[in-house]
């Protein structure tokens, strides 16, 4: 008794200390999560200060500020308010390679670490403490601008859903005149266009590309599908017995777009099935696809189309047998067996919906109706009395 | 079971549509569509900035009106900075050009600004000013990074004084000091009120103070 007494005595003191580590864990778990959202946030932002670092560069490249080589010194840059240095630092990063990238600017970085710095200046109008590009003057006199004139500030401040770019550039003129200045916004539901450094374009042309992207990508395709039909078993009543294997088929053919962008794509493919002992066939068919996902195909999401089609099947073998209108036979087989090769051929419509990633690859389930069916051996996996569906089949597609 | 299935999939269409839907129900919290930034526009006009989300309008036009509403999260929520920098900041753009808009049609000589903005926080005090610096420049105006700065003893006895008489104080001493030339025109903008986020503004010219908001 005095034991069990012990025992919960310890396990009642536990309890607080437990209950504490659980605190501190789930804490520690939510400043974790915060951490990892806000780096996911400068992420999203880095990329689209690049952009608009980009389209600065580029504006430059198209209308320089300077007509001659000059120096500049990057006085300044600021990250949005509740961002680090860190950000800073990839971006002057990144603008600094911009600028080598592209001397057509007539823009030269100049190094002055004392133009940002505090500086102390003593003069007939008293003693000043300043940063060091706001009294020029003083920098000059010590020799410190490394022969710029002109000092760059870039401000980035993060504007609702937006992150806008103020950009200046002031003469280190006593007067501090701002002989530059540009504002650009972007959004954020607008992706980074994501330039290269040496090769800047505008966002409009930018916004062109994609557009021919979208419309006229990869016109026509050749798809290779794998796929396996499988036909229904007859209803529980029929004197026919047995289930015939799924057949599995591989075909291949070529796709086109019927209008823009590949809101309609047609398609004619060829298969070829076989397996040992049981039959070969080949099968001939054409598919109209519809994108119900969106009216342009996405390059960034998965496309879902809805597909009619029709196809002829013709098979040889003894798994012809079951699309004959007779119960298969002993009789049968046996000829089968003898090489008297049985042979059904038939027509088949089909409908279906394909998922496809960028026109690459694709995963579809269809459901056929063989209109001149009247096998015994094949039964309806969906019956509407004037349509009746006997065959289910998937495929997964390759495009190339 | 057919008949059942097809009653289960007729209004998919309607279904998949709600999903897009930005307002609060079945598929977004409250919280979500709060972190929304909305904006209506023409079919054509979004066809242009979102061109794989939204077609082209057709030729022929069409026979009601189609417009777009195009939403974006915001980058940071609002509980991610402090509440009044978030919504001075949030609107940054439209508060300050509107202000340098008024000063510029106000004083349209041949003036050089210099800017500076009072703020609690100094960081963006300083987003404030260059926001304001780089408008002004953008509008044609001759501007100056140069900030003019009142001694130490006069910064104290303006501390003291409210708002409404500091600013016009202030002024005369810029040109007491001759920190402003005739030519000199200064805008500042600011809070008056530490609950406000509203900025307002002022210009000094020859000793004179103006309010412009």
């Amino acid at each position: 008794m005095r034991r069990a007494l012990a025992i919960l005595s310890l396990a009642l003191a536990a309890i607080p200390a437990g209950a504490l580590a659980a605190v501190d864990t789930a804490a520690e778990a939510r400043a974790a999560q915060v951490e990892a959202l806000r780096g996911e946030i400068a992420n999203q932002i880095q990329l689209q200060a690049y952009d608009l670092l980009d389209e600065l560069v580029y504006g430059w490249l198209q209308q320089p500020v300077f007509p001659i080589d000059t120096p500049v010194v990057l006085a300044d840059v600021s990250a949005p308010v509740g961002f680090g240095s860190g950000l800073q630092a990839l971006i002057e990063t990144h603008f600094t390679s911009l600028i080598i990238k592209n001397p057509a600017t007539h823009v030269v970085l100049a190094h002055c670490p004392q133009c940002s710095a505090l500086v102390v200046h003593s003069g007939a109008k008293g003693t000043v403490v300043a940063r060091g590009v706001d009294e020029p003057e003083a920098l000059s006199s010590a020799g410190a601008l490394s022969g710029a004139k002109h000092a760059l500030f870039l401000d980035f401040e993060v504007e609702g859903s937006s992150l806008v770019l103020r950009a200046r550039v002031t003469s280190l003129q006593p007067a501090l005149p701002i002989v530059y200045a540009r504002t650009l916004s972007s959004s954020t539901s607008s992706p980074a266009l994501l330039r290269g450094g040496d090769r800047l374009k505008s966002a409009a042309e930018a916004r062109q590309e994609y557009l021919d992207a979208l419309a006229g990508r990869s016109v026509y395709l050749i798809p290779l599908h794998f796929g396996l039909r499988s036909y229904a078993s007859p209803p529980s009543g029929s004197t026919a017995q047995g289930l015939i294997a799924p057949l599995f088929w591989l075909e291949a053919g070529v796709e086109a777009p019927l209008t823009q962008a590949r809101a309609w794509t047609g398609s004619f493919t060829l298969g070829a099935t076989w397996a040992p002992m049981s039959h070969a066939g080949w099968m001939a068919q054409v598919r109209v696809a519809r994108l119900l996902s969106g009216t342009v195909s996405s390059l960034t999401l998965p496309d879902l189309y809805g597909f009619v089609g029709a196809s002829i099947i013709s098979l040889n073998g003894s798994t012809a047998l079951a699309f004959s209108e007779n119960v298969p036979s002993i009789e049968n087989i046996i000829a089968a067996d003898r090489k008297t090769d049985p042979h059904a051929i038939f027509p088949a419509l089909q409908v279906g919906l394909e998922l496809r990633v960028k026109n690459r690859i694709g995963v579809a389930v269809f459901l056929e109706n063989l209109p001149t069916m009247n096998s015994p051996s094949i039964g309806k996996y969906l019956d509407y009395s004037i349509l009746q569906f006997q065959t289910f089949g998937a495929e997964v597609t390759f495009c190339f | 079971m057919e008949t059942l299935l097809l009653i289960l999939l007729l209004p998919m269409p309607d279904y998949l549509g709600r999903a897009f839907d930005p307002s609060p129900g079945l598929w977004q919290s409250k919280e979500e569509a709060r972190s929304l930034e909305c904006r209506r526009m023409s079919q054509a006009q979004a066809h242009e900035l979102y061109p794989g989300q939204v077609p082209e309008p057709p030729p022929r036009g069409e026979f009601g009106a189609t417009d777009a509403l195009a939403c974006s999260q915001r980058i940071l929520s609002p509980s991610e900075r402090k509440a009044r920098d978030e919504a001075l900041l949030a609107t940054l753009r439209q508060s300050v050009g509107e202000l340098t808009e008024q000063a510029s049609a106000t004083y349209p000589g041949e003036l050089t600004w210099q800017v500076d903005a009072f703020y609690p926080d100094p960081v963006v005090a300083s987003k404030v000013a260059v926001a304001a610096r780089t408008d002004l420049a953008e509008r044609g105006r001759k501007v100056s990074d140069r900030v003019p700065v009142l001694a130490a003893g006069d910064i104290s006895v303006l501390a003291h004084l409210p708002a409404k008489q500091a600013y016009p104080l202030a002024c005369r001493r810029y040109r007491a000091q001759h920190l402003l030339s005739e030519k000199d025109a200064f805008l500042g903008l600011m809070i008056l009120d530490a609950r406000e986020f509203q900025l307002h503004a002022g210009v000094c010219l020859a000793g004179e103070w103006k309010w412009l908001r």
